[in-house]
């Protein structure tokens, strides 16, 4: 008899019901969105913080101490340390290789133009393509990794399509302006190793050092440097978590002062400083450091943009819970009339705080599933249009937002059925 | 009596007299006019507040000699004059200057301590910033170079006739060099060239080189955005003479990149939350006006048209709309304050428009929320309802 | 004229004929009771009369007016106008005073004057209750504010459906008290009722079996 009258509720009632489903519907939506869009943001923010440029640059170990007495005069050619070029898809073997979304190598020399001029020109990957042993495929350069560059005339070299013509090269605008070259046009450049015709492919803008130099293939400048398989550098954009008090005494203490099991958790956290030390470890003779100025601020925007999401998804779910509530409690009171005629008859007030908790619980189930699917489409909406990416969902949301919708349907269940249980039922059956 | 008194007479009792039910509803559509308003705010204030975190990347404007003059002082304040001050967030020229430590050459960099503190608020310093004149920040890779630590002495040294090659030891006498002792009170750590500089005071640059207000370069923070910045350096150019002022494009383009998505976000969040809260307050005015369809019938037995029952239960909702919305805009600065106190540890601007406009959002939307439900109650038959049903 | 005239009505829901062909002349200022047991029709009979519903079939004449032809728009006018209405459940807005209460049906009507208001309920011998919420009255004060809210606007017809149902019997003697004073007035008084008491004091009684009228008593004794 219980579920012939929760049944006859259900579907005899069936528009108060659709509302009530319909509501839970809408909050376990908006809560299903927020959440998944709260645990995302973090990887999301970080991926467009990626704009600001490698966080990570890789120099030889030797170098990291001898480059700055010959660097002052940085005309004279270094014969200082190099990195071996065949290292550099170790840096997608690490723990935390999954997290390295971009890296490129640099070979820098110094170049004699015709007019006498010396020059700096850097070899690197523009979009080098990069198939590693894990399966995984990867375009690695500087094409999204000086993504701030602006292409005045010309285009990106494309080494995946003209990979024929290595000569290519990209001028920044200042050396372009001063030499008057442009796009098409051919330069000479010598070295005491050799010397090339550069294609130029285009002219950017970089607002920077980088508009006096010239960037070309590493193949090429290797050859004009007499470096073959070395590289001078390397930098590295990878996905890191904020710093916090364990990160900042590995970084300033090494990670040797760490207590074992800090050390694990330091290791096992992609931290900035985790991921150099991992890097160094993958890299021979290499050290890896952390570019201060984007490593540290990226950390403080993540925060600032997941703790703001926090609030915000705070606000809304409290904004869901209570509208959730609200309509229950609206509803349960709707229906004093029925049960004041339960009462009459001899029901017991558990028997009716039973019955509508079931109604309204079942409804919530309904209501709570349809919700969870609105909500996947809402934060895909917003992942889509915001970010050009797909929103992860996290499985944690389901039980999160199961529990939520319980709890609050329960409360807001409340106040109504002690106010039912408060009627006494010839009050309502003479409709005073 | 006047019609229009007992009107609101009627509607003000059916709120204040059917307290538990009105406040459910009331509550409803405070919650959603909080909502609405403090998510405004917070989204008007995102670029502000991110804007100003994203000053953590440094400098975004830099002013260089555009001659072969270096920059005066005077050049550089006027320049500075043009920014409105509210915006700069800090300035530091810099001047670098060949030095030897040890007989190795060296780069030492002179600047203003507390502006490179605003400026670059990414260095990391092992020990503290340098306080008063004698004191000097090295560098990490320098530090290594020449093993200093916080707390030691170093002495650079200054070769007046412009030699910057190192010098034998032995011609160390017969060169006019100026040196003086520092006090090195912490290692920068940045992970950039800065790394293989000696930073030491304005003053003390000048005492070393005996030469005055010469800069080569400054670097200014400026919290705005890439357009207002493009602007500033136009003017700045044209308007101070041997001064150009540029852009640092890697952290303007890329601050406009992610502000503009993270702006985008809120929006976008701001527009679902808005659009669910609203339907969940219109359901919830739909909910309480339901509750009332013995009354609709009741009112029409009594000969009332359904024109003036809508016009009730209208002004019924809309008073609450109102009252919901002053509440909401209250609360919504309140929580939209909290937020960016949590968050970005400065207050939120007031914008008073938001008010009139919550109010006026909460009242069309209880409006309408209630025009369906109100319009269903008003076919009601008022013999079925009469009759107990 | 007579006031109302019931032509040959009939109303039919699917297969059940609630009415079934009646007829009925009301004049004005008379005192009829319609009486019936349950399930003859009777709540349709005062819903028809009281331009709450229309007839299936045949003509419903109150004051020269074909109430059966006309949109629900007119017959609320007409309601407004001409039909005071008694319900057993009382009917007050819960969250309106007393004198409100009866205000609102001014409102409805024309204008709001709660001097005239006052005057009703005191007619009704609740003056003293005036300012009460309807919660605070007992079942017999609620149904003199429903009186007085069904006379506040001079109708032609009052029309009671069993005002006496949910009343003790103090209270309903208070109640018949009212109504013969109404009569005196000379007000048309049609009482819906199956209590025999309740029919006995009216000065004609038509009784209602299986959608048709069977029986007509006049009240000899009636005393004016």
């Amino acid at each position: 008899m219980f579920f012939r009258m929760i049944k006859g509720a259900l579907f005899r009632q069936k528009s108060k019901m659709i509302m009530i489903a319909v509501t839970i519907a809408l909050g376990a939506s908006l809560a299903t969105a927020m959440l998944n869009i709260m645990l995302d943001v973090g990887d999301k923010v970080n991926q467009e913080l990626k704009a600001y440029g490698a966080n990570i640059t890789v120099v030889p170990k030797e170098n990291s101490v001898l480059n700055e007495l010959y660097s002052l005069d940085e005309k004279e050619e270094t014969a200082a340390a190099h990195l071996k070029e065949d290292d550099l898809g170790k840096i997608k073997t690490i723990f935390w290789g999954f997290n390295i979304l971009d890296f490129t190598p640099f070979v820098n020399t110094y170049v004699q133009l015709q007019s006498g001029e010396s020059v700096k020109l850097t070899g690197t990957w523009f979009n080098h393509h990069l198939a590693l042993n894990t399966g995984e495929e990867l375009d690695a350069g500087i094409h999204s990794l000086r993504s701030w560059w602006d292409v005045k005339n010309g285009q990106w070299i494309d080494e995946q399509s003209d990979s024929a013509n290595e000569n290519s090269a990209m001028i920044g605008v200042a050396l372009a302006e001063k030499l008057g070259v442009t796009t098409g046009d051919k330069l000479e450049v010598k070295t005491s190793k050799g010397s090339k015709t550069l294609n130029i492919a285009g002219v950017y803008d970089a607002g920077g050092d980088e508009d006096e130099q010239i960037f070309t293939t590493l193949k090429t400048a290797q050859e004009l440097s007499g470096t073959k398989g070395l590289i001078d550098s390397i930098e590295v954009s990878a996905l890191t978590t904020p710093d916090n008090e364990l990160a900042r005494k590995a970084a300033t203490k090494g990670p040797a002062s760490l207590s074992p099991a800090d050390y694990e958790t330091w290791y096992c956290t992609a931290y900035v400083s985790s991921i150099c030390y991992q890097i160094q470890e993958a890299i021979p003779d290499s050290v890896a450091s952390p570019v201060r100025q984007v490593a540290e601020s990226e950390g403080t925007i993540l925060d600032k943009t997941q703790l703001l999401m926090i609030l915000i998804t705070i606000l809304s779910l409290f904004g869901s819970a209570l509208g959730i509530s609200n309509l229950v409690t609206a509803s349960v009171m709707e229906r004093s009339n029925e049960i004041g005629l339960l009462k009459a008859i001899g029901a017991r007030d558990y028997r009716i705080s039973g019955i509508v908790l079931t109604e309204i619980i079942i409804t919530a189930v309904v209501g709570g599933v349809a919700g969870y699917f609105m909500g996947y489409g809402f934060a895909q909406i917003i992942g889509h249009t915001v970010f050009n990416s797909a929103i992860e969902m996290k499985p944690m949301v389901i039980p999160v937002v199961a529990v939520l919708i319980i709890i609050v349907t329960l409360l807001g269940s409340i106040p109504a059925i002690r106010m039912l249980l408060r009627l006494r039922p010839a009050e309502v059956l003479h409709g005073r | 009596m006047k019609r229009q008194t007992m009107f609101l007479k009627m509607i003000t009792a059916s709120l204040l007299r059917r307290r538990s039910r009105m406040l459910v509803a009331l509550l409803a559509i405070a919650v959603g006019a909080t909502i609405l308003s403090g998510l405004v705010t917070i989204y008007y204030d995102v670029p502000r507040q991110m804007g100003e975190q994203f000053r953590n990347y440094g400098a975004n404007m830099i002013f260089t000699p555009s001659g072969s003059d270096k920059l005066s002082t005077d050049a550089i304040n006027k320049a500075k004059g043009l920014i409105d001050s509210n915006e700069l967030v800090g300035t530091a020229p810099y001047r670098y200057e060949n030095i030897t430590v040890y007989e190795r050459p060296l780069m030492a960099a002179a600047t203003d301590f507390e502006g490179a503190e605003k400026t670059c608020p990414y260095w990391r310093i092992d020990g503290e910033w340098p306080s008063k004149n004698g004191e000097a920040l090295v560098g990490k890779e320098t530090a290594e170079t020449l093993d200093l630590r916080a707390g030691d002495t170093v002495t650079l040294v200054y070769d007046l006739e412009g030699q910057t090659t190192a010098a034998k030891p032995s011609e160390k006498a017969e060169r006019n060099q100026n040196s003086l002792e520092f006090k090195v009170t912490g290692i920068l750590d940045t992970g950039g060239n800065e790394e293989k500089y000696i930073f030491v005071s304005i003053a003390d640059m000048e005492s070393l080189t005996g030469k005055s207000d010469i800069f080569d370069m400054t670097e200014l923070s400026v919290s705005a955005s890439q357009e207002r910045l493009s602007d500033y350096a136009e003017k700045i150019s044209s308007e101070v003479d041997g001064l150009s002022a540029r852009l640092v494009k890697r952290v303007t383009q890329s601050e406009n990149t992610v502000l503009s998505k993270l702006q985008a976000l809120v929006l976008l969040v701001t527009i679902i939350v808005l659009l669910l809260t609203m339907i969940c307050v219109a359901t919830t005015m739909m909910a309480v006006v339901t509750e009332r369809r013995k009354e609709v019938g009741l009112r029409k037995a009594l000969g009332a048209s359904n024109r003036s029952i809508i016009f009730e239960f209208m002004g019924e909702g809309l008073l609450l709309g109102a009252i919901g919305g002053l509440l909401g805009s209250i609360f919504g600065f309140i929580f939209a304050q909290a937020v960016s106190i949590n968050v970005f540890n400065s207050s939120i601007q007031f914008h008073w428009i938001l008010i009139p406009i919550t109010i006026l959002v909460s009242v069309l939307v209880t409006g309408i929320s209630c025009v369906l439900p109100v319009r269903s109650a008003t076919d009601v038959d008022p013999a079925l309802v009469l009759k107990g049903e | 004229m007579s006031l109302l005239k019931i032509k040959n009505v009939s109303k039919i829901y699917g297969p059940l004929k609630a009415l079934d062909g009646v007829n009925l002349t009301v004049e004005n200022g008379e005192w009829l009771a319609i009486m019936g047991p349950s399930g003859s029709g009777k709540s349709t009979m005062m819903n028809i009369i009281g331009c709450m519903d229309k007839p299936s079939l045949g003509e419903v004449i109150l004051d020269g007016v074909d109430i059966a032809k006309e949109s629900d728009k007119k017959l609320t006018e007409i309601r407004r106008d001409k039909i005071g209405l008694i319900f057993q459940q009382f009917h007050l807005i819960n969250y309106l005073t007393a004198v409100e209460n009866v205000m609102v049906s001014q409102y409805y009507h024309s204008m709001p004057d709660e001097k005239e208001a006052m005057e009703a309920l005191e007619r009704v011998g609740l003056a003293d209750r005036a300012k009460h919420l309807p919660s605070q009255l007992s079942g017999g004060e609620q149904q003199r504010v429903c009186i007085a809210r069904a006379l506040i606007n001079h109708p032609e017809i009052v029309l009671a459906d069993e005002p006496t149902g949910n009343l003790d019997e103090a209270n309903e003697n208070i109640v018949i008290d009212i109504f013969k004073q109404l009569h005196r007035q000379g007000t048309t008084l049609i009482v819906v009722t199956h209590d025999p008491e309740v029919a006995e004091v009216a000065q004609r009684t038509v009784v209602l079996e299986h959608g048709r009228l069977v029986k007509e008593i006049i009240n000899e004794n009636f005393e004016e």
